[in-house]
């Protein structure tokens, strides 16, 4: 089994063949997990929204791959489902981020600072 | 009317009559009480009118029943004064009236057996009770407002007052009398017994009366303890005879035909084909030859009753061994030693002077006319199972009792005391009368002793109540002021003296004493010559009507003659009201005509009508020829009727008249003179007879005896127990076992509860805490920290995921 | 021989690689307003791959709403939380391992499982040329309305579209009055 993901994957960087589900589904992920990180390791409120899109955008890669005519057989994409998720997430994203921004703004009326390790009045 | 029938009826309806008085106050004012309820004095009259009724009605029955039914049919003869052959049994009618349960061959029934004995007993006992009970009435009548107890003091120095208790009186009464008229019509030995202790409960009762008071409830228990050691011997005579008779019955059962359907125990023991005589039965002589029938059962397993017969039949004709005659002996004294102790007879006399704590009604009733009587009845009911040797056990016994009592008697200033020595000491004469073969003359003293004692008792009462003391140091003279009292008790005193003209009539114990006297004179002839002590039982008794009379006559010149001693006293006296004195003078004129019979040719009933033709013709079976004993070969009983035969008038009743009336005018003149006259003073003749005195006075030591040798003991062993056993063992192991209980409860606390559990329950609530305060820790506050734990957690989510789908397609 | 090229593959080589390189300097950069230029740049790229997904619609769409509108937004935010220049905030390097060693396993967890599926390799060229190219904004557009004329057989969303125009409207006034201006500072905590 490992051998054949071996050979698939040397197949993924061929050139003359189209792409599949999967090269879009890789940087999808990619983008994922560097949104992720950023959300994980970045001090700045702002970098954590950063973040957050990242994330955003590596799922609405995948929306568009699984709905893609192009990427695989008609029978199993999603159609324009796919598309139209996409468009969703889009749009709450850019509405989070409003509200995200609108609460980094209030944090940093109140405490004249936008590093969030000082937002750790919660904290048990 | 035919006796079979009406008879037991009549007697059952005299019988139940005072139950029924019970039963009605019981529920009538016990209950209540007992309940809350307070019954007015003037309805506790109630109680005595239902008592008197009831106890008047049973007279008049039993006085029917011999006049109108027995008598009739049983026509009284003179007696007949020859004894060659001994005599069959009585006429009597037996029965059952209720059958209790049948144990194999055991039956326990309630049942009666009615000769002229039983009849004549009813009516002596229903008139005598009717006559105390009607004098109670007035007697009592300070129990019908509130009583205040001048001898009870309560430990604030008061004296008590409480309720008075006029019905429980004769709530108690009635009770009484049921039971002893069940002892006189009693058909078997056990209903005897049941009867026998429901008398002893009913004296504890009526001793007790004045419950509250220290000496009245020791002596009630002084009462009922010495009277159950006399039937611890008598339960082992009964078993002597159920073991070998088979039947406590008195008489034959028969059927409706007539047939003899099982033999008493009279029956048994006289059998026809012996002529009467007392002989031992085959089962009494297989019981005793008990190895000799085991061989012979062994040598003939297939028939062993018929082996059992033949061995007791050759050893019957065994002269050489008595064989069950010891038997015979044993079940005798056995059931004598009932009536030691029912009768007051030495040794466990200590109880009767000490039951003079009763009021005085009973007293009379109980404690002279009819309980103990009941000791002396019984013996003359089961007169033919005793021995010879029984016989003088009888004797000996009375005779020592009749000295010993009067010797005490002569000391003694209660009124009440004397009365009650005297009581013991007649009881004794007829005790010896009856142990030297005077069956007759032992029953006759009883019933006119009955008339006289219960006369002296009554007047005693009336004294009591007049002056308010019974010591008679106190009184003196106070014949001016009680007159019937005093005339009446005069009457009594010589009746008990056996005053009378010789060979022709007298007071009635004149009569019965006469009867004893002789017979105790035809014992001593017929003994003379073989044993050396039978002069004792003519000498001692002669001496002791000396005494008796000697005693009598010092009460009653201490009472009633002489100057008065206590002015106080003698001015508050008075004579008793007539409901006190009309039983007086009804029992004087029997107390001087008992002793009489009406002549041959009276009409009617009336023919021959005398208490000594009555009892004669209720005479048991082989008790009329003279005898010899067995296991004692020398001794001899003679017959009743050697003494009455006209070829004996010289040797014996004259003789014993002229001694007898000798003995009794010497003690009145030896009275007369030291309390009449005062020519001797009775000081300084106690002081020159110091040492006899002093054994009198202190009643011969028999109650500091018994004191020491039992009581103590007893009570020692009673503390030794209690302590040692009681509060040491017991309670010392329930306290171990408690403080254990405790121990491990302590244990269990401090282990079990504070360190385990609530160490537990502690610790876990720490750990808690700190696993609560621990992962606190994980709350930074930190967004980064909580993005990254997200991320981590995804990752390890999509790993699972991954290869769990791994695992499952691959 | 070896085939000709097949050009959209070449592009999305192209636009893949930026858009992954644009979004690791996001991460490893420090200074916030050169992270939101790296990150125009990333969703600008992801919105060329839309394109080369067919998805024409949401690509421009990705372009306007992100690039143009929140990423604007984002530097609107930078600039009103301006800091002292000299204060830094970076991540210590502890962290930042950590994050990275988590971030690699979830990356390989995550390709792992994107090419394991045999369905996705994509399609052979001569099906892929095969395929007409149509514009997908009329049928999004209708979708959104609630009919759908590219798969009949399937709802539509107007209902989502309702209940998001709705939360837009919400979301705005929430963030309008949560970034309101402070009357007194001392009572900012409410």
């Amino acid at each position: 089994m490992n051998v054949l993901i071996l050979a698939n994957l040397f197949d993924r960087f061929d050139l003359t063949q189209p792409v599949g589900v999967s090269h879009y589904l890789i940087v999808g992920a990619v983008l994922f997990v560097c949104g992720a990180l950023c959300m994980a390791t970045k001090r700045n409120a702002l970098g954590i929204l950063m973040g957050i899109e990242l994330v955003l955008n590596g799922a609405n890669l995948n929306f568009i791959a699984f709905g893609s005519p192009y990427l695989r057989s008609d029978a199993n994409t999603l159609g324009l489902d796919g598309q139209l998720m996409s468009l969703f997430v889009i749009v709450l994203a850019a509405a989070e981020a409003a509200v995200a921004l609108a609460i980094a703004l209030n944090f940093y009326n109140s405490f004249s600072t936008i590093d969030v390790d000082r937002a750790d009045q919660l904290q048990g | 009317m035919n006796p079979e029938t009406a008879l037991p009826n009549l007697l059952l309806a005299a019988l139940l009559l005072p139950l029924l008085s019970f039963a009605v106050i019981s529920i009538g004012y016990s209950v209540p009480q007992y309940l809350g309820i307070r019954t007015q004095y003037a309805t506790q009259k109630y109680a005595a009118y239902i008592a008197i009724g009831a106890i008047v009605t049973g007279f008049v029955l039993s006085a029917y029943a011999l006049f109108a039914v027995w008598l009739p049919t049983h026509p009284l003869e003179v007696a007949a004064h020859h004894a060659a052959h001994n005599n069959g049994p009585p006429t009597y009618v037996t029965g059952d009236w209720y059958l209790l349960g049948q144990f194999g061959k055991l039956t326990l029934s309630i049942g009666y057996y009615i000769d002229t004995l039983t009849v004549t007993m009813f009516c002596m006992v229903t008139l005598i009770a009717s006559c105390i009970h009607i004098y109670a009435f007035g007697y009592m009548h300070d129990e019908l407002h509130e009583y205040t107890d001048h001898e009870v003091t309560l430990d604030d120095g008061q004296h008590l007052h409480r309720r008075g208790r006029f019905h429980r009186f004769f709530q108690y009464f009635s009770l009484f009398s049921f039971s002893m008229l069940g002892i006189c019509v009693s058909g078997n030995l056990a209903m005897t017994f049941v009867f026998w202790e429901l008398v002893g409960i009913c004296s504890y009762f009526l001793i007790g009366f004045y419950i509250e008071r220290q000496s009245a409830s020791t002596a009630a228990n002084k009462a009922f303890i010495v009277n159950r050691i006399g039937d611890f011997g008598m339960l082992i005579g009964l078993m002597a005879i159920w073991s070998t008779l088979g039947t406590f019955n008195f008489g034959d059962m028969q059927d409706a035909q007539g047939n003899v359907v099982s033999h008493g125990i009279f029956s048994q023991l006289h059998d026809a084909n012996h002529h009467y005589n007392l002989a031992p039965t085959d089962s009494m002589i297989a019981f005793e030859a008990r190895d000799e029938v085991a061989a012979a059962v062994i040598a003939a397993p297939d028939n062993p009753v018929a082996a059992m017969n033949e061995v007791a039949r050759k050893l019957r004709a065994d002269k050489a061994h008595p064989w069950g005659h010891w038997l015979l002996f044993v079940a005798g004294v056995g059931i004598f030693c009932g009536c030691v102790g029912k009768s007051a007879q030495f040794p466990l006399h200590t109880w009767l002077p000490d039951a003079m704590e009763g009021p005085t009604p009973v007293s009379a009733l109980v404690h002279s006319a009819t309980m103990v009587a009941a000791g002396v009845f019984l013996v003359g009911r089961v007169y033919p199972i005793f021995t010879p040797e029984a016989l003088l056990v009888i004797a000996t016994t009375g005779c020592i009792t009749l000295f010993l009592a009067a010797t005490i008697a002569i000391t003694a200033v209660d009124i009440k005391r004397v009365l009650a020595y005297s009581t013991i000491s007649q009881l004794g004469f007829m005790m010896l009368a009856l142990g030297l073969g005077g069956w007759l003359a032992g029953l006759f003293h009883l019933i006119t002793h009955a008339f006289f004692k219960s006369l002296l008792f009554l007047c005693s009462g009336s004294v009591i109540h007049a002056v308010h003391t019974n010591d008679m140091r106190e009184m003196g003279g106070l014949r001016k002021k009680m007159p019937i009292t005093a005339y009446t008790m005069l009457i009594g005193c010589l009746a008990i003296a056996g005053v009378g003209v010789p060979f022709l009539a007298g007071f009635s114990g004149f009569h019965s004493k006469d009867l004893i006297v002789e017979q105790a004179l035809s014992h001593w002839n017929a003994n003379a010559a073989k044993t050396g002590f039978a002069w004792l039982f003519f000498v001692v008794p002669l001496a002791t009507a000396g005494i008796t009379a000697f005693y009598m006559f010092r009460l009653w010149y201490m009472t009633f003659a002489g100057e008065p001693r206590d002015h106080h006293r003698y001015d508050h006296a008075h004579e008793s009201p007539q409901v006190m004195t009309g039983p007086l003078v009804v029992l004087a004129v029997f107390a001087v005509c008992a002793g009489w019979s009406f002549p041959s040719w009276a009409p009617g009933a009336l023919a021959n009508f005398g208490i000594a033709n009555l009892l004669e013709q209720a005479r048991p079976v082989g008790t009329l020829a003279t005898t010899s004993g067995v296991l004692f070969p020398d001794l001899t009983i003679p017959s009743e009727h050697i003494a009455h035969a006209p070829e004996m008038f010289r040797t014996i009743k004259v003789p014993a008249g002229l001694a007898a009336i000798t003995a009794a005018l010497l003690g009145i003149l030896l009275a007369t003179v030291v309390y009449l006259w005062k020519s001797i003073s009775a000081e300084s003749l106690a002081r020159t007879l110091r040492p006899l005195y002093t054994l009198s006075w202190h009643k011969w030591w028999f109650d500091e005896l018994y004191d020491f040798v039992f009581v103590r003991p007893t009570l020692a062993i009673g503390a030794l127990v209690a302590v040692v056993l009681d509060r040491g063992l017991i309670d010392g192991i329930i306290h171990a076992l408690a403080a254990i209980g405790k121990g491990l409860a302590v244990i269990v606390s401090v282990v079990g509860d504070r360190f385990i559990i609530d160490n537990g329950v502690d610790k876990l609530a720490a750990e808690t805490w700190n696993v609560g305060l621990a992962l606190r820790a994980v709350q930074t506050g930190r967004l980064r920290q909580y993005v990254m734990f997200i991320v981590v957690g995804t990752v390890v989510l999509f790993l699972i995921a991954s290869v769990w789908r791994y695992a499952v397609a691959g | 021989m070896a085939e000709a090229i097949y050009w959209p593959t070449v592009f999305f080589w192209l636009f893949a690689v930026i858009a992954c390189a644009f979004a690791v300097a996001v991460v490893l950069c420090a200074n916030i307003v050169r992270m939101a230029f790296y990150l125009v740049l990333s969703l600008a790229a992801t919105a060329a791959l839309f394109f080369l997904a067919g998805a024409d619609f949401v690509g421009a769409m990705q372009l306007l709403i992100y690039v143009g509108g929140t990423l604007v937004l984002l530097i609107f935010g930078v600039m009103l939380t301006s800091q002292d220049r000299f204060v830094s905030m970076k991540t210590s390097r502890e962290e930042m391992s950590i994050a990275i060693l988590v971030g690699a396993c979830l990356l390989a967890v995550l390709v792992w499982a994107a090419v394991s599926v045999p369905d996705w390799n994509g399609l052979g060229r001569a099906a892929a040329e095969a395929l007409p190219l149509e514009p997908t904004a009329a049928p999004i557009g209708m979708g959104l309305l609630g009919a759908r004329v590219d798969a009949p057989d399937r709802s539509g969303y107007l209902l989502i579209f309702e209940i998001i125009s709705v939360h837009l409207l919400v979301v705005l006034l929430g963030a309008a009055y949560l970034a309101r201006a402070q009357q007194k500072r001392s009572s900012a905590v409410g």
